[in-house]
């Protein structure tokens, strides 16, 4: 009973936290929500399900070319909308909504508004005593924890994840030390887009294709990041697993159909008694 | 005045005992910490009535935060507020303001969509709702109002965005006077002031306490601007009261001149 | 008791309402089903802005709000046959209680948070109504049957026409009084509000009520125009987009900017359909509204004002030479 709860929860926990870490990221550097977060994971799923199923371009070129596409959706964002709004959170938050709305038609416009089922990226099932799990959640699980180990790194050892830092700390005082924000930014938002675009290829293969996909992701996101205090991506990390073991078991041990419904209540009790967090406001 | 605590007995006793008179404003053993800064440290400090205290510090030293715990816009860790006598420990922001204890801040706080004439009808405002709903505004005292710190008249329709510093600062004075303070809190009046501003604002303080008998607590980094608008002047220095004295004994304190060392204020 | 310039304005509103009503005397019934529509929208607008573009405290979850105010009359009316004349106060009642508890984070929170709280509460609603008590409330597929409050294009038409301009008329006569100052200025900086002597909580309290009143009475009457209820299409972000749309195309926080956002977005919506059918619409739209957000933030309302200031001083310059 237990090991039925903990494996896949701990799976679906990593897919979780790969969903979220593009839209922590953002919020943590510029301070403002990303509302079309939910667009860049859909837009990863559609074009790896245009390349790969349709174009028949193979399962990792579509993927590379899936997520390099998110790259560009989230620069291409950034310079036409977020930098227009000059940092105003609110502004940006609406637009951002109208934004994931639009593309959310454009796919209907593009693809149609029936949902497409995606082959998983690695077949077969794996078995442990009882419990079953896909690969393919195995596998959305382990490459989370490789991206995001390879993110603390380049956020920790190298230059520009420095600069990245510096920005999330305290945007004025980087300016003062030659930082450019709006080029920090830049690269954050299109690492978001890259990000998301690959969270989606994976979501999309554990669930499906559809045109309002978005909005779930979304909720995630924004629950991880409020349960895990707003810009921590450690507590981020935390949080993806609280929601992923919650979720996991309301929907084992007492309904289905009950999923968002535990993650919502726990985002309103959340921002209700620690609108900090869980764990606080720690650093990047 | 109902949402007045009760005095404790020994405080009045206290008070009489040293036979001063009931100050205006008190503040006894304020203390704030954020994180592991010490903002403000057991901070004691009185304004008589009538009186125009001046506020001088080093950057850094807490004198907003006062400010701040004064006014409730933080709330105390320790120590206690009294207004007239009576703690107002328990009383919110805007509470305290309708008792007569207003401020303005350092950084102005201006209504970007507001008229300089809408910003003194906020200030003027009523307490009640339906006060709000069935009377309209009294024009005519808004523009006096706006007219006594020469924002008047065809100035009055003006926006936050057309206005330069100095009238930003006398904006948010006026937005301030109109609530009828009978003790103001200014936060730095005069930075980032030329010259000739900072001579109106001072000239319209004192033309305020003569006509009104406002009673003022200043904190200012411009010594000169401050001096002849303070009866008396305290320290702060790390969030302590360092000494308080008439404007002469405390320029001339040795300890004070050597807090400031360094931290550039002579030249402001 | 209103600010200046108010005598002018009403002539505008005289001049709509005159049209309006006289609008069914020349067009078809589809046309005046459009318009119908339209006046929902602009009352749901009307409720967004009364809270959001005034104080600034912007809801993602007023579909939430609108949701109360149908399924309790919905409730009501299907399964214990009660009259419209009692079921439809009771939900408006449901709803100002259910407004007020949904803000009372906004006591403690604000900006980004209060906007997630609300967008968590409609998601909240539409996974609940689905699973708990599907056998009351209908489940996925809802409730349908629900009797109508008049019947005929027309008839609706005028009682969904008459309710917006009132409650339009009424909002926008609010938001000129000191009291319409007050909450506006809340928007703009709530510690210098509170620094003026004003209590911000009974304010805001009084917006989110009065916001709730009106959803509550729009949801009401909408679903029983339609006839039936469904938690998709009404907890649903989509629904909010159209909310949204109305007001930032407008212009928020002025009453008479959402009104006429709520209009352009349902007519040109409609109107367009014969030319460019199915989602290709919403594509527009949803770019439309993005561009006009980011050149001019204030909407169509400012960019009338502009052109009728560019107009009348136009004009007086050519009479004085
Ligand atoms: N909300 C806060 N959170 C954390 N630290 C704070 C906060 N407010 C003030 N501080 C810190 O408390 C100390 C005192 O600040 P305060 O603003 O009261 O100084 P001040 O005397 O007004 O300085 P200045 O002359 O620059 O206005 C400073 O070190 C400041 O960084
Ligand atoms: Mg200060």
């Amino acid at each position: 009973m237990l090991i039925q709860i903990l494996l896949p929860g701990l799976l679906l926990s990593g897919l979780y936290a790969l969903i979220a870490i593009g839209f922590t990221m953002i919020f943590s550097v510029g301070r403002v929500l990303n509302l079309g977060y939910g667009a860049f994971i859909m837009f990863g799923g559609y074009i790896y399900y245009q390349s790969a199923q349709i174009l028949g371009l193979g399962k990792v070129p579509s993927f590379v070319i899936a997520t390099a596409a998110g790259v560009l959706l989230g620069l291409i964002v950034y310079v036409i909308l977020i930098r227009k709004l000059k940092g105003d959170a609110i502004a940006i938050e609406i637009s951002t909504l109208i934004f994931a709305i639009v593309t959310q038609a454009a796919i209907i416009v593009v693809f149609s508004p029936s949902p497409k089922s995606m082959w998983p990226l690695i077949p077969g099932v794996l078995r442990v005593g009882d419990v079953i799990v896909t690969y393919n959640l195995v596998v959305a699980a382990v490459t989370s924890w490789v991206v995001l180990a390879a993110l603390f790194l380049f956020i920790g050892k190298t230059h520009i994840g420095r600069a990245i830092r510096a920005v999330s700390m305290d945007p004025k005082g980087a300016v003062i030390s030659g930082i450019d924000p709006d080029r920090i930014n830049l690269i954050i938002w299109g690492l978001s887009g890259g990000l998301g675009a690959m969270a989606g290829i994976f979501l999309a293969t554990y669930t499906q294709l559809a045109p309002a996909m978005w909005v779930a992701p979304l909720i995630i996101a924004v629950a991880v990041v409020i349960v895990g205090g707003i810009g921590s991506i450690l507590g981020g990390l935390v949080a993806a697993h609280v929601i992923g073991m919650l979720e996991t078991i309301t929907t084992t041990l007492i309904a289905a159909e009950l999923r968002g419904v535990a993650t919502m209540l726990l985002i309103i009790l959340v921002l209700i008694i620690a609108p900090k967090g869980l764990f606080g406001k720690a650093e990047l | 005045m109902s949402y007045f605590t009760e005095n404790k007995g020994f405080d009045t006793l206290s008070a009489t005992s040293e036979n001063r008179p009931q100050p205006m404003l008190e503040a006894r053993g304020l203390t704030k910490s954020f994180g592991g800064l010490m903002a403000t440290k057991n901070v004691s400090l009185h304004v008589n009535p009538g009186e125009s205290l001046g506020i001088i510090g080093p950057n850094g030293a807490g004198k907003t935060t006062l400010l701040n715990l004064l006014t409730k816009e933080i709330t105390p860790d320790q120590g206690s507020v009294f207004l007239n006598g009576n703690c107002i420990d328990r009383l919110s922001i805007h509470k305290r303001v309708l008792a007569g204890l207003a401020r303005t801040y350092q950084v102005p706080r201006p209504f970007h969509d507001l008229t300089i004439q809408e910003h003194i009808r906020v200030g003027m405002m009523p307490d009640g709702l339906f006060d709000m709903l069935l009377h309209g505004a009294d024009d005519e005292k808004e523009l006096k109002i706006a007219e006594s710190v020469g924002l008047g008249g065809e100035r009055a329709q003006q926006y936050p965005y057309e206005l330069a510093m100095g009238d930003l600062r006398r904006l948010e004075l006026v937005r301030t006077l109109a609530t009828e303070p009978s003790i103001l809190l200014l936060d730095e009046v005069f930075a980032g002031l030329t010259v000739k501003e900072i001579d109106q604002i001072s000239e319209l303080l004192t033309n305020r306490r003569a006509t009104h008998s406002t009673t003022y607590m200043i904190v200012s980094h411009d010594l000169k601007a401050l001096e002849p608008l303070v009866d008396r002047v305290v320290v702060i220095n790390f969030g302590e009261v360092m000494t308080e004295g008439t404007f002469r004994e405390v320029v001339a304190d040795t300890d004070v001149q050597n807090a400031y060392l360094g931290t550039g204020w002579e030249q402001e | 008791m209103f600010a200046k310039g108010t005598n002018k304005g009403f002539l505008g509103w005289m001049i709509f309402g005159i049209a309006m009503l006289a609008l069914p005397l020349f067009a078809s019934s589809a046309t005046v089903r459009i318009f119908v529509f339209a006046n929902y929208i602009a009352i749901f607008a009307i409720s967004w802005d009364v809270l959001s573009g005034r104080t600034g405290y912007i809801s993602f979850g007023h579909p939430f709000l609108i949701g109360i105010g149908g399924y309790t009359t919905a409730l009501l009316t299907h399964h214990l046959d009660m009259p419209l004349y009692i079921t439809i106060p009771a939900a408006v009642l449901v709803t100002m209680i259910a407004g007020t508890l949904f803000f009372l984070p906004a006591l403690r929170i604000r900006g980004t948070y209060f906007a997630l709280v609300t967008l968590a509460f409609m998601e909240l609603m539409y996974g609940l109504v689905q699973v708990v008590a599907p056998d009351i409330t209908g489940g996925t597929r809802g409730l349908t049957g629900l009797p109508s409050i008049v019947t005929g294009a027309v008839s609706n038409y005028y009682l969904s026409f008459g309710v917006m301009f009132t409650l339009g008329l009424a909002m926008w006569l609010l938001i000129r009084t000191r009291l319409g100052t007050a909450l506006g200025s809340i928007g703009m900086n709530e510690e210098a509000v509170r620094a003026c002597g004003l209590n911000t909580t009974k304010l805001k309290l009084f917006a989110f009520t009065l916001s709730a009143m009106i959803a509550g009475l729009g949801g009401a009457m909408y679903i029983h125009y339609l006839g039936s209820i469904a938690p998709r299409g009404l907890f649903d972000v989509s629904f909010l987009f159209t909310i949204l749309v109305a007001c930032l195309l407008g212009g928020a926080g002025t009453i008479t900017g959402p009104i006429m956002g709520a209009f352009f977005l349902t007519l040109l919506l409609e109107f367009l359909r014969p030319y460019i059918p199915g989602s290709e619409r919403y594509l527009i739209y949803g770019v439309a509204t993005l561009v006009l957000y980011v050149l001019q933030p204030r909407g169509i309302h400012r960019l009338i004002q502009i052109t009728v200031n560019w107009f009348v001083e136009g004009f007086m310059r050519r009479k004085s030479t």
